[in-house]
């Protein structure tokens, strides 16, 4: 038995969850040391990889589900943890993609000298920043399907804006960068930042930063009125998740090397973000990774033959997960009794 | 002056039409409280039905909509039982994340079967008349009476019949609609018919006078957006009200900011939804639903 103090308080916790149903478990797996101990050795590994003689298409592949992983992550921390669901996240991969490739070509903006890639790559993250300082202070003010709402229509009305700015961003054409092939450089910078990314998220998640995150997403004039500065706190996890995505955004222009609106500024984009966090565990840490490398795994090996139906397939698999597995692999296998997925799994445990 | 005459008239045809398209919208979120964001691609998919229609049989578009009418009603009907049910009690996120992946799907389920070339209807009387000395486009003349039509249908269908109380009594509130014996479910699924078929039936209207491709969908979502906040959720007079002020907007933003103002039409519609979001959460006709009071 207990004291009372602290079963008051069990029972003050149970009351909120049953009040937030289908909202991501907030204690997710392995948040502990345990878990990043785990991570730092997967890094480690990762980083030992290219020394067992791997092709580069290996090193190409793994430099792309490091991006993946980094968004999905990235939109987490704004979606997941705080709770404001951004349909718009794409727009910070644009605005990253758009400063790198203007920055580095220096045309058509005609700026002298050009920069290199290493000034434009941290360049294209405060950019990314910045827009989401000014884009957040409005929309952040927003609550709920409104912000969702707010955001998609930022991402949709950037395209178009940049599309129309053809002196500065080289309009529907689109901007060449010069082609340069470095995929083991490639490989250990994408790996750095994913590996800087997911321990920051899993730092943030035990900080009382991120606790003050999690309060806001579970009852934002709660939080307030406990003294949580909400639009700091807001404004602060805009611009962290956006640095990053802008970062990842000029990353991937310098890799692709041609970038144009409809390519960056794409809802897809924005999409696969939100599947990668809800089909691992929408507000966990290691959910994201998870379900970025089971996206990926999922669209080369299963669609690699279907390339026409990769994006329809995408759209219908975002339903079944929405519907099944609300709170993602993570949750399912956090709390079984919680999702019909986890039910199910629990009955065959029991049968067995 | 003649310039500006002009630019009133052309908003207020193009707003008839975005009147027309936000019914639909407007209607199933304030009913459900779903907002559909795979609302563009049901539009986009009436644009197409009537485009094959015209192309393979030669029906004209607003005579399609005949055929167009009771088909989506079917599919919205399906859509409405087999998944949107399932969801509705559910957070926001959810119904948004599935609308979204239903709008995704549908857009390259377009893009596979029509593919991504832009089609048009050539209809014979595309033309234009003149009448005191501003220029009326006859389609976009005839989207405005129809638009006009169909509201004036709905309106009445609304208020007098009585399907369309339960669809209110629904939206007002649901448990006691339930204790007077409203089937909710079956309701929500003729609400969902109705405005699916709506929107296919302006994206029928809307084919003779744009390009249709399978990505055309998700501006329409934005605008209906836009117009719902200014013009408040299910209300027929909120709508047309609405619509109007977007399209004279639009209109103003293309014809006065000189060379890219015709390619900003998203973009304004986007800057004035943030203003009415931010200045009036409420909407500004007081009619959006206060987020929390959704909760439970």
């Amino acid at each position: 038995m207990t004291t009372a103090p602290p079963a008051d308080k069990n029972g003050n916790e149970t009351g909120k969850k049953a009040r937030f149903p289908s909202l991501a478990p907030v204690h997710s797996l392995l948040a502990g040391w345990a878990g990043l101990a785990l991570w730092l050795l997967l890094l480690l590994l990762l980083a030992l990889y290219p020394y067992t003689g791997v092709s580069s298409l290996a090193l190409l592949v793994g430099s792309q589900i490091f991006v993946l992983v980094t968004l999905a992550s990235n939109w987490n921390l704004i979606g997941g943890m705080t709770g404001y669901v951004d349909f718009g996240h794409a727009v910070f991969f644009g605005v990253g993609a758009y400063i790198m490739a203007i920055l580095v070509t220096g045309a058509p903006l005609l700026i002298s000298p050009q920069w290199g890639f290493w000034q434009a790559l941290p360049a294209s993250g405060a950019a990314a920043a910045l827009f989401a300082l000014l884009i957040g202070l409005p929309t952040l003010r927003l609550k709920g399907p409104y912000f969702s709402i707010a955001m998609l229509g930022t991402l949709v009305a950037m395209r178009e804006i940049v599309r129309v700015s053809r002196p500065i961003t080289g309009g529907g054409i689109g901007l060449n960068l010069p082609p340069v092939l470095n995929r083991i450089g490639d490989y250990y910078l994408m790996l750095a930042i994913m590996g800087l990314v997911v321990s920051l998220i899993w730092w943030i998640q035990r900080s009382e930063f991120g606790q003050s995150l999690i309060a806001i997403r579970e009852d934002e004039v709660g939080a307030e009125m406990r003294g949580i500065n909400t639009t700091l706190h807001k404004i602060a996890a805009f611009m962290i998740a956006a640095f990053f995505t802008g970062i990842v955004g000029g990353f991937w222009a310098w890799q692709n090397t041609f970038i144009d609106p409809d390519g960056v500024f794409v809802e897809t984009r924005t999409v696969e973000m939100v599947m990668m966090s809800m089909l691992g565990g929408l507000g966990t840490v290691w959910g994201p990774p998870l379900g970025a490398v089971a996206i990926y795994l999922l669209q080369n090996l299963l669609w690699s033959n279907l390339f026409e139906l990769h994006l329809l397939a995408l759209g219908v698999l975002l339903v079944l997960i929405v519907l099944f597995m609300p709170e993602g692999i993570l949750g399912t296998l956090g709390d079984r009794s919680s999702t019909s997925l986890g039910r199910l799994l629990a009955r065959f445990g029991r049968n067995r | 002056m003649d310039q500006l005459s002009q630019a009133l008239v052309s908003g207020l045809l193009l707003g008839g039409f975005y009147a027309i398209m936000v019914l639909g919208f407007s209607v199933i979120w304030g009913v459900m409280g779903v907002i559909n964001l795979a609302h563009g691609e049901f539009l986009m998919i009436g644009a197409y039905l009537a485009w094959g229609l015209f192309r393979f049989f030669g029906i004209d578009p607003f005579a399609s909509l005949a055929l167009i009418l009771p088909l989506m009603f079917l599919v919205g009907y399906l859509l409405q039982i087999t998944l949107i049910n399932r969801i509705v009690e559910r957070p926001h996120l959810m119904t948004l994340l599935v609308t979204f992946g239903v709008s995704i799907a549908l857009a390259n389920l377009a893009k596979i079967v029509f593919t991504s070339d832009p089609r048009n209807v050539a209809v014979a009387y595309s033309g234009s008349f003149q009448f005191a000395g501003v220029t009326f486009p006859i389609v976009k003349t005839i989207i405005f009476a129809a638009a006009l039509l169909i509201m004036g249908s709905l309106h009445l269908f609304l208020q007098r019949s009585r399907l369309g109380k339960s669809i209110r009594a629904a939206a007002q509130n649901k448990t006691a609609a339930r204790i007077v014996g409203v089937d909710i479910n079956r309701v929500y699924a003729i609400t969902a018919g109705i405005c699916i078929a709506l929107t296919a039936a302006a994206g029928a209207m809307l084919s003779p006078t744009q390009a249709i491709f399978p990505f055309m969908g998700p501006p329409f979502t934005l605008k209906a957006v836009t117009i719902t906040a200014l013009g408040g959720l299910g209300r027929i007079p909120g709508a047309l009200m609405g619509g109007l002020v977007l399209g004279v907007t639009e209109i103003f933003v293309a014809t006065y900011v000189a060379g890219i103002g015709t390619n900003l039409g998203v973009a304004t519609s986007f800057i004035l939804l943030v203003l009415i979001l931010v200045v009036r959460p409420q909407g500004l006709m007081g009619g959006l639903r206060p987020v929390d009071a959704e909760a439970d």
